[in-house]
C-alpha cells in the first residue's frame, strides 16, 4: 500500500499567477526514502507542506486533486491528526521552537494533543536518547548549536511518533560540523527502518547511499524524472544541470567524463561507485601542467597586525596578523563562531579596529573618514534585504552614487552599466524586496561596486542559492578579481574555495590556523578538522584515488579532472 | 532574552510565581502611594533579606543588582529638588543659593523622598523578576490564573523574537552605514533611519513569524480547546504560607511606623 497518494494536485497560492503544483500525482511506498529536487521555486517545500496538511489548511490554496497520508485525506482531517502520521523539519532551526527549553519543546506536541503527563517521560527520554542529546534535556534552546538545534527540533517532532518525516533542507543554515550530525542521523533513522523518509536536501554525495528514489520537479510544478537515483542522475543529468538542479558531484563529474569519451559501466552515484569507475581511467591520466600561478602583486591591499577583540567577556578574535594582497581572491574559512564575520567586520569598519591594527593601501585604518572607507571597500552582508535603502533596482545601485555627490550624467551611465552587467536591468522600476533571493543577491553585489570600490568583501554569497545562481555569482566574482579587484570572501563552503580562491586563511577559535595556497589546505587532514571544515566530494574522490596514483593528489575541482589528460 | 532570571533551587524559585506577583503588586502600588521616606526603606530592607535568604541571592550579586538601581537613585534625588516647583517649598528654609538656583531644604526632602519611593518600586519587582522562569510564568497565568493558552503560548513564542529583532536591527544598520547612509542629525534623520531599518526587520519579523506559526500548527498547537501539561504548576499551602506572612510582615510595618508617628498620609495623585 502506498503511504502517500498524491493524485492531480494542482496548488495556488494567492497572488500568484502560476500554479506552485501543477497535476501532480505521486506514489510514495512504505518504508522508502525519496529525494525531492528542483530547481528553487519548483514547489518542493509547498509539497512538503501539502502532506501534513498545513496546505491548504494554514496556507495556500488546493486547487484540484487529493493527498491522502496513511490513508488519511489531507483535507478531511485536522493537521493535529495529520500531526500523528506526518512530521516536518524545516531549514531555520531557529524558527521552528515554540517554547524555550529543550525538555518544554518535547512535550509540546503531546501536550497539544492532550496526552497523559504521566505517559511523556519516558516519551522524553526515548527520543532525546534516539537523537543522542539526553544530556541536553534541561538546557534553554537558545544556547544550542546549530546541529543540535536540528535534533531537538527532530526530537519533538519523533515524539509524536509520525510513520513519515519531512526534512525540508534541514542543513541549509549549518555549518559542515552541523551538517554531519544531522546526516548521521538520517543514516540512524533509515537504518531502524521504521519512517518513511522524504527529503529536500542539495548536498547530496553524502546522502546518496540512503536514498531509494529520486523525484524531480520541473520549473512548473510537475515532474520531470521519477526513479532509482542512478537511473534519474545517469539518464537526465544534462537537462538537471541546465535546470540548475544540485546533483551529486561524483554524477556530474561522471557526465563530464563520459562526454570526453569513458566508457562507464555502472554509472557511478556515490564516491566509493566513482572510485571504481574512474580508477583505471585516472591511472593513465596526468594531470595537465599547471597553470602558472597568478602573480600575487606585492602591493597589499590590506594589512592587519595583531588585532584583538571581545564581544564582553568573550574572545572573538585573537592576535590576528595578515596581509591581502592587492588582486587576492582571499577566502576566509571556519566553522560557525570561528571569528571570521568579526574580522571581516573590523576590514570595513563596523567595528572600530585599534589604532595601528589595520592599513588600508598602506594608510592608517582608523584615519580614513567613514565615507570614504565606503568609497574604496564594498561589503555585502548575508542577507541581501539588510543592505537595501530605497524603493527601486535603478535607485539602490544609484544610491552610493548619490551620496557621495556624482554628476548626474556619471551615476546614470554607472547605474545602467551595473544593472547591464548583473542582469538586473529588466527590473529597474521594481522594488528590491520583490526580486528573487539570487536576484536580490546579485542587487547587493552590483550596488557595492557601483563607486568603483576595489576591495570586495562577502559574506556567505552562495548562502541559500541554488546551484545556477551561485555559479553565476561566481563567475562575476572571478571576474571583477581578473579585472584587479581584491574579492575577500567568507564562507564554510570549502568547494567554492577550492574553484575559485588562490589563497585560503583558516580560522578557529579566533585564531588564525592557516593561511596559504587552497591546494595545499586540502591536504592536511588535521588541519581541516581542527578548523571543523570538510572537503567537498570531489577532493575527497581524489584522497581516495591518491592512495594509488598519487599524481591525483592535487587534482581537487572539476575543473581539474576535467583537464586532466591522456 | 535577556531577563534577570537565574535559574537556581531555592525557596523563592520554588514558589508559584503567581504568589511572588501577588506580594509584589501590593508592595508596588503602596509605594506610589506613600509620602514619607520611611515606609519604602522599611520595605526595601525587608524585600533584601527576602532575596539574600529565601531566593538563594549572594551578597555580591545582590550588590551588583543594587548597584545601577542606586545610581539611578541618587541622580534622581540629586537632580530633582531644583526641579521641583519652588511655591511648594519655599517656605523652608534655604540650604544654598547661587543667583536664580535655590535649593530648599523642602525640595531635597521630596526628592529624597521621591528617590526612595522609585528604589522601593524597582525592589519590589526583583524578588519576582529574578527567581521566576518565563515559562513557568505563562505555566501559571494558564493553568491558575486561567489565561487561555493560546495566548500565553503564543506570547511565550514571541518573546523568542526580541532578541533576534535587536541583533537584525544592528545588523541592519551596520548594512546601511556600509552603504554610506549619512544618519542627519534631529528627529528627522533619526525618523528617516526608523523607516529604513523598518522595512528590512518587518519582513525579516513576519517572515519568522509566519515560519513558527506553521512549525507550532504542525505540532497540534491550538488543535483542541484543552491541552496537558507535563509540569503541573501548583499553588500550594506554600505559596499561601508566603504571601499571607509576606501581607502580615507588610502590615506589621506600617502598623509600627504610625505608632513611631512616621507613617505619613497616602495620596493617590502626586507626583512621582
Amino acid at each position: 500500500m502506498s503511504i502517500i497518494e498524491i493524485r492531480a494536485l494542482t496548488v495556488k497560492y494567492a497572488r500568484r499567477k502560476l500554479a506552485a503544483i501543477n497535476q501532480l500525482s505521486l506514489d510514495v511506498q512504505q518504508g522508502e526514502t525519496l529525494l525531492l529536487l528542483g530547481p528553487s521555486g519548483s514547489g518542493k517545500s509547498t509539497l512538503a507542506l501539502t502532506l501534513n496538511g498545513l496546505l491548504p489548511q494554514a496556507v495556500g490554496e488546493l486547487r484540484e486533486g487529493q493527498v491522502r497520508v496513511v490513508g488519511l485525506d489531507t483535507q478531511e482531517h485536522s493537521v493535529a491528526d495529520l500531526a500523528q502520521q506526518v512530521g516536518i523539519l524545516f531549514q531555520d532551526p531557529d524558527a521552528q521552537f515554540a517554547t524555550l527549553k529543550v525538555e518544554d519543546e518535547i512535550v509540546f506536541g503531546l501536550e497539544n494533543l492532550g496526552h497523559d503527563p504521566s505517559s511523556m517521560e519516558a516519551r522524553i527520554q526515548q527520543v532525546l536518547t534516539d537523537v543522542g542529546v539526553l544530556a541536553l534535556r534541561d538546557r534553554p534552546v537558545s544556547a544550542l548549536s546549530g546541529g543540535e538545534k536540528q535534533r531537538v527540533a527532530l526530537a519533538s517532532l519523533l515524539a509524536m511518533q509520525p510513520e513519515i518525516l519531512v526534512f525540508d533542507e534541514p542543513t541549509a543554515n549549518l555549518d559542515s560540523m552541523g551538517t554531519q550530525q544531522v546526516f548521521a542521523l538520517l543514516a540512524e533513522l533509515k537504518s531502524r527502518g521504521k519512517h518513511t523518509l522524504v527529503l529536500i536536501e542539495h548536498k547530496l554525495d553524502e546522502l546518496m547511499h540512503l536514498i531509494d528514489r529520486v523525484v524531480v520537479l520541473n520549473a512548473q510544478g510537475g515532474i520531470l524524472a521519477d526513479g532509482p537515483p542512478r537511473q534519474v542522475f545517469d539518464a537526465h543529468g544534462p537537462a538537471l544541470q541546465a535546470m540548475g538542479v544540485w546533483m551529486p558531484q561524483v554524477a556530474v563529474l561522471a557526465h563530464e567524463l563520459r562526454r570526453r569519451g569513458l566508457e562507464l559501466p555502472l554509472f557511478p552515484i556515490t564516491l566509493g561507485e566513482a572510485v571504481r569507475a574512474f580508477r583505471g581511467w585516472v591511472a593513465k591520466a596526468t594531470p595537465a601542467t599547471a597553470a602558472p600561478a597568478r602573480p600575487s602583486q606585492d602591493a597589499p591591499a590590506l594589512e592587519v597586525k595583531n588585532l584583538s577583540f571581545a564581544y564582553g567577556h568573550v574572545e572573538a578574535l585573537h592576535d590576528v596578523s595578515l596581509n591581502i594582497n592587492k588582486g587576492d581572491f582571499l577566502a576566509i574559512v571556519g566553522a560557525n563562531g570561528a571569528g571570521k564575520t568579526t574580522l571581516a567586520k573590523h576590514l570595513m569598519g563596523i567595528l572600530r579596529p585599534p589604532a595601528g591594527s589595520i592599513a588600508l593601501h598602506g594608510e592608517e585604518f582608523t584615519s580614513i573618514p567613514a565615507k570614504q572607507l565606503a568609497r574604496r571597500i564594498g561589503y555585502v552582508f548575508q542577507n541581501p534585504e539588510h543592505q537595501f535603502v530605497t524603493e527601486t533596482v535603478w535607485d539602490e545601485v544609484a544610491y552610493g552614487l548619490r551620496v557621495m555627490h556624482e554628476p548626474e550624467d556619471t551615476i546614470t551611465s554607472k547605474t545602467q552599466e551595473l544593472l547591464e552587467t548583473f542582469g538586473l536591468w529588466r527590473y529597474a522600476k521594481a522594488n528590491p524586496f520583490t526580486l528573487s533571493y539570487g536576484e536580490k543577491r546579485r542587487l547587493s553585489v552590483a550596488s557595492m561596486l557601483a563607486l568603483g570600490q576595489d576591495v570586495l568583501i562577502l559574506d556567505e554569497p552562495t548562502f541559500g542559492q541554488d546551484e545556477r545562481n551561485a555559479t553565476a555569482l561566481l563567475s562575476i566574482l572571478r571576474g571583477l578579481n581578473q579585472q584587479g579587484k581584491t574579492v575577500i570572501v567568507i564562507t564554510h563552503d570549502m568547494r567554492l574555495v577550492l574553484e575559485n580562491a588562490n589563497r585560503v586563511v583558516a580560522m578557529s577559535a579566533g585564531k588564525v590556523l592557516f593561511d596559504g595556497a587552497p591546494g595545499e589546505l586540502a591536504g592536511m587532514p588535521q588541519l581541516l578538522s581542527d578548523a571543523r571544515l570538510t572537503l567537498p566530494p570531489l577532493a575527497r574522490l581524489s584522497a581516495l584515488l591518491a592512495t594509488e596514483h598519487p599524481h591525483l593528489r592535487n587534482v581537487l575541482t572539476m575543473a581539474d579532472y576535467v583537464a586532466l589528460s591522456h | 532574552m535577556q531577563t534577570l532570571y537565574q535559574p537556581h533551587d531555592s525557596v523563592l524559585h520554588r514558589l508559584n510565581p503567581l504568589s511572588k506577583l501577588l506580594v509584589a503588586l501590593p508592595q508596588m502600588a503602596l509605594m506610589l502611594l506613600v509620602s514619607e521616606p520611611w515606609t519604602p526603606l522599611a520595605f526595601a530592607v525587608l524585600i533584601s533579606l527576602t532575596l539574600l535568604t529565601l531566593g538563594h541571592v549572594s551578597l555580591g550579586r545582590f550588590l551588583r543588582l543594587l548597584g545601577p538601581l542606586l545610581m539611578i537613585v541618587l541622580l534622581f534625588t540629586a537632580l530633582y529638588p531644583f526641579l521641583v516647583r519652588q511655591s511648594l517649598v519655599d517656605h523652608t528654609s534655604l540650604l544654598f543659593a547661587l543667583g536664580p538656583i535655590k535649593l530648599y531644604q523642602g525640595g531635597l526632602y521630596i526628592a529624597l523622598v521621591t528617590g526612595l519611593r522609585i528604589l522601593g518600586l524597582l525592589i519590589s519587582s526583583l524578588p519576582f523578576s529574578i527567581t521566576t522562569d518565563s515559562a513557568d510564568f505563562v505555566r501559571a497565568l494558564v493553568q491558575q490564573a486561567r489565561l487561555p493558552y493560546r495566548i500565553g503560548y503564543s506570547t511565550l513564542a514571541a518573546f523568542r523574537f526580541i532578541p533576534m529583532l535587536q541583533s537584525e536591527m544592528s545588523v541592519v544598520q551596520a548594512a546601511h552605514r556600509v552603504r554610506g547612509v549619512d544618519s542627519q542629525p534631529g528627529w528627522r534623520g533619526r525618523l528617516e533611519q526608523l523607516r529604513r531599518s523598518a522595512v528590512p526587520l518587518l519582513t525579516t519579523a513576519i517572515r519568522q513569524a509566519e515560519r513558527t506559526a506553521l512549525a507550532m500548527d504542525a505540532r497540534a498547537f491550538g488543535a483542541h480547546s484543552q491541552r496537558t501539561y507535563f509540569r503541573r504548576m501548583r499553588f500550594t499551602g506554600r505559596d499561601w504560607a508566603y504571601v499571607l506572612v509576606y501581607w502580615a510582615l507588610g502590615a506589621l510595618i506600617l502598623l509600627g511606623l504610625r505608632s513611631l508617628g512616621l507613617l505619613g498620609p497616602l495620596h493617590v495623585l502626586q507626583i512621582l
